[in-house]
């Protein structure tokens, strides 16, 4: 793998995947005294068989290279604490010249494989580290003289797989060497929980939503979801959980009524209180799209005809993951919908030869040519440079010579071909990695990620227009949907959202853990429930840490630190169904504006054909051909009633909250 | 929360994708090395406290992505700055080269008076060398700044770098204070004595690296 080679060509037989200076060794059995309080460094390493070792290993291994070294410095190295071992290259790296006190030395070194660790902990305030290869005994005990032990945790994590102990939370105790595809699936399996008879009220949920979306208020439908999640036991076997649909349906259509009529007669007292937005209904997430549901929704040729069907069960609940091969295809639209399997097939291989005669345009390029073709010289370069620093750590793209990181270059080197343009920038091999990781195969991995890269494109402008376009909008959004935080923000020069710069470029690749990932991309990809739900996402994951941002006073860059520290702590269900909520506050809002329209792609006032007429205003032809009760909700936001707004189920329902927030009014 | 240490210095690492700025912020707020890190997307910043001639300096130091493209945002973050280090990596001549265009980018963005350093990352790669030591003292002559070659790998200099420029920083600071306030009478978290103008212990610097 000579065109990505890794970090250097030294002839080591083991490489340090993590190292840590100033680490003194406090007790070791075994050990004899003079060995102690040595100081050292702390490393996680892999050998050759791939197996890992942690180990530590004396300072006195380290010598000064007098070549390189510049004595000034060394001098100078004292005023700092830690300088008189931190400075010098590792004696290892000079192979063949070992004198016999390296030897000695070298006997010093402590090892610990990984496969035989069983428990460690953390004390003394980060400062002191044990670990145990043997239940009851503490064999030996470190000390980081930085007292950041918890970094060395956070790397060995990624290497085994532990859990706390109950009694002392700074125990760990390792459960088996972290296979993180095996703690995948076991996770996937955990998540398919629910059973079929869940998923089909679900399914009713929204086919009703579909025929006769007036009658199902969001009221009811949070309430429904509770039934589902919390309900069922209670109801199971006794009654037809779908007569529990009708029931609370019925309900909640006679309760609408009333209060419609009610809150009429006060509209525009409500209308002139100080603009806030209605409560935040919670919606719970529902199940994955199951793989029986996914067949069955296909005719004998393969087709998938109830398209705005399959998006909302994915919206709602994501994609099982034994199906997320095949339905992402779909997703990202390089499997078209109506195909046919036939003509799918017929498609596969038109693709398949298509991006081999791209790869071969730059497989083909001469060394001379390449001299003499910067600007390829240059992405290419920056290919190389991402390649080696995506997801290393996942099982999938770790080690040395790891096949999949030249598919991962070879995707991005074709890509530039198919968009020269465009070309390669920053964030797209993490656009990129969790496609392969799934998908498995080079070429459908390319043409999903070209159907990612068309819905994101303009992240990557030269001029990065579309960043800023996204963070102003995201600015709006949240001066709509969370105006003190808006404003703390702005108070606090953090006005342009740069903060989220991160979030927005690669779609929160980095702020999920892989398996999050998948369902937050997939949920975003069905474009649900309107346009620019992932700036909603945003503004779900801002609102919650609100309080905490406004009541601490956080600043310029405690702002940024505290989003930056996020990563990896936000929980995926929690933030959809919060952004979910969101979205009905802010649609149902009376004082909606345009500028949030557009950003949300919901017709605007100003293009609406129906005019404010006053209450008593009669029914839109729509609204009958609907057949719904919903006359005086209608008369009523009569003006947010549009043809456009009717053909979408996710816009059905936000008329619909509309007059829940005529009830809760 | 009572201030906990005498002086605040924002400083920034800035230079090409790749080069090693992230793995330098590591190994000085970290003391570590990380073999598989991954590319800096937006920005982020790390503190280090540090012992300078008997004061706390609290360094708050930013780390920013390298891509020419996202120059636009990370420039946001160049306000306030103090002192700026500049990193090429010394196996890759275009990082090496881009430095001039870093220099232009900092003329534009920082302030005027903002203290530099150049640093020449991973001389541990001797075997991948293109870019030699003295060209890189070199091009620290024309443009008057401080040069060292580090290696966020192996450890090397990167203390050294930091205390360096955090010191000129100071001495730059204590200075322009005593200029605008010669009465010398004062106390407080940002304030310093007077007589601390004449531990000014820079005179080593100037045998090591070029000014
Ligand atoms: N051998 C060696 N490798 C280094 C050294 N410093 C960094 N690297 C490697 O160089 C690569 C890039 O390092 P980063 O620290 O991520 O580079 P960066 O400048 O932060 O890059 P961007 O975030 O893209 O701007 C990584 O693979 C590091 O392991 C060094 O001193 N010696
Ligand atoms: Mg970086």
């Amino acid at each position: 793998m000579s065109r990505s080679s890794s970090v250097e060509d030294l002839p080591e037989q083991c490489k340090d995947l993590f190292t840590q200076d100033g680490v003194l060794l406090k007790a070791c059995l075994g050990r004899p005294v003079t060995d102690l309080n040595s100081i050292g460094m702390l490393c996680i390493v892999q050998n050759q068989d791939n197996s890992k070792t942690i180990e530590w290993r004396p300072n006195d291994l380290i010598t000064i290279d007098s070549d390189t070294q510049d004595q000034e410095w060394a001098v100078v190295n004292t005023i700092g604490i830690t300088m008189s071992f931190a400075k010098g290259r590792r004696q290892r790296t000079l192979s063949g010249n070992i004198t016999s006190d390296y030897a000695t030395a070298r006997a010093r070194i402590i090892k610990i494989p990984i496969e035989e660790l069983k428990t460690f902990r953390v004390t003394r305030n980060n400062q002191q580290m044990q670990f145990s290869t043997k239940p009851g005994v503490w064999q030996t005990t470190f000390y980081f003289q930085h007292g950041n032990a918890e970094i060395f945790v956070a790397y060995l994590k990624n290497h085994v797989k532990t859990a706390k102990t109950r009694h002392d939370r700074n125990t760990y105790v390792v459960v088996e060497p972290n296979i993180e595809s095996q703690v995948l699936n076991k996770s996937f399996a955990e998540l398919d929980i629910f059973t079929e008879n869940t998923t089909d009220v679900v399914w009713n949920l929204v086919s009703n939503f579909k025929q006769r979306p007036y009658e199902t208020t969001m009221e009811a439908f949070s309430k429904l979801t509770d039934i589902v999640y919390y309900g069922n036991e209670g109801v199971n076997g006794k009654r037809d959980v779908s007569e529990e649909v009708v029931d609370l349906l019925t309900k909640s259509m006679n309760a609408m009524e009333e209060a419609t009529t009610v809150t009429k007669s006060d509209e525009y007292e409500v209308i002139s209180v100080k603009p806030t937005l209605p409560p935040r209904p919670s919606i719970p997430r529902g199940t994955p799209l199951s793989p029986e549901k996914w067949w069955a929704l296909q005719d004998t040729e393969g087709r998938i005809t109830e398209v705005e069907g399959v998006k909302q069960l994915i919206f709602r609940g994501g994609v099982a993951h034994s199906i997320r091969q095949c339905v992402w295809k779909y997703l990202l639209d390089y499997h078209p919908w109506h195909m046919s399997n036939a003509e799918l097939k017929a498609l596969t291989k038109k693709k398949t030869e298509e991006y081999f005669s791209m790869k071969l345009q730059w497989r083909s390029m001469t060394e001379g040519q390449e001299a003499r073709f910067s600007e390829y010289r240059d992405r290419k370069s920056l290919v190389e440079k991402d390649v080696n620093r995506t997801d290393r750590t996942h099982p999938f793209f770790a080690g040395d010579n790891n096949p999949n990181l030249v598919i991962l270059q070879d995707i991005l080197l074709t890509y530039v071909m198919y968009n020269f343009d465009l070309g390669y920038v920053q964030g797209m091999s993490d656009i990129l990695a969790p496609l392969l990781l799934l998908l498995g195969n080079e070429v459908d991995s390319f043409w999903c990620f070209v159907g990612f890269m068309d819905k994101i494109a303009s992240n990557f402008d030269m001029d990065q227009a579309g960043m800023k376009h996204q963070l102003l909008q995201l600015q709006q959004l949240l001066t709509f949907a969370s105006p003190e935080l808006a404003n703390h923000l702005a108070q606090k020069d953090s006005g342009n959202m740069y903060f989220c710069f991160r979030w927005l470029l690669v779609w929160f690749k980095r702020e999920f853990s892989h398996r999050d990932i998948m369902r937050l991309w997939e949920v975003l990809w069905t474009s649900l429930p309107c346009a620019n739900f992932h700036l909603l996402i945003c503004v779900a994951i801002l609102d919650a840490e609100k309080d905490i941002l406004i009541s601490k006073d956080y600043g310029f860059t405690e702002i940024l630190k505290h989003v930056n520290d996020l990563s990896m702590c936000l929980d995926v269900d929690k933030i959809l169904s919060t952004a979910e909520g969101i979205y009905h506050q802010v649609v149902s809002a009376p004082h909606l504006t345009d500028q949030i329209r557009i950003i949300l792609g919901l017709p605007t006032m100003s293009n609406s054909t129906s005019t404010h007429s006053g209450s008593d205003a009669p029914t839109t032809s729509k609204s009958e051909t609907n057949g719904t009760k919903e006359d005086q909700g209608t008369g009523m936001f009569g003006q947010e009633m549009d043809e456009d707004t009717l053909e979408y189920n996710g816009l059905q329902i936000c008329i619909v909250t509309k007059t829940v927030w005529a009830l809760l009014a | 929360m009572a201030k906990t240490y005498d002086y605040l210095f924002k400083l920034l690492l800035i230079g090409d994708s790749g080069v090693g700025k992230t793995s330098i912020l590591f190994r000085f707020s970290e003391d570590a090395f990380n073999i598989s890190f991954i590319s800096t997307i937006g920005i982020d910043f790390k503190i280090r406290t540090i012992d300078l001639d008997g004061k706390k300096v609290k360094l708050q130091i930013w780390d920013t992505a390298g891509q020419e493209r996202f120059r636009t945002i990370t420039t946001a973050y160049y306000r306030g700055s103090m002192g700026i280090m500049l990193v090429y990596d010394v196996t890759n001549e275009k990082s090496f080269e881009n430095i001039k265009n870093w220099i232009r980018n900092i003329e534009e963005n920082a302030s005027a008076d903002v203290e530099k350093m150049i640093l020449g990352n991973k001389c541990d790669l001797e075997a991948k060398r293109q870019v030699s030591k003295e060209r890189g003292e070199q091009l620290a002559v024309e443009y008057q700044i401080k040069f060292i070659e580090t290696s966020a790998k192996d450890s090397l200099n990167v203390e050294s770098a930091f205390y360096t420029l955090a010191r000129d920083i100071k001495a730059k600071m204590e200075k322009k204070q005593e200029a605008s306030n010669p009465a010398g009478a004062r106390s407080g978290a940002h304030q310093i004595r007077a007589n601390e103008q004449q531990r000014k212990p820079t005179s080593w610097l100037s045998r090591c690296s070029l000014l």
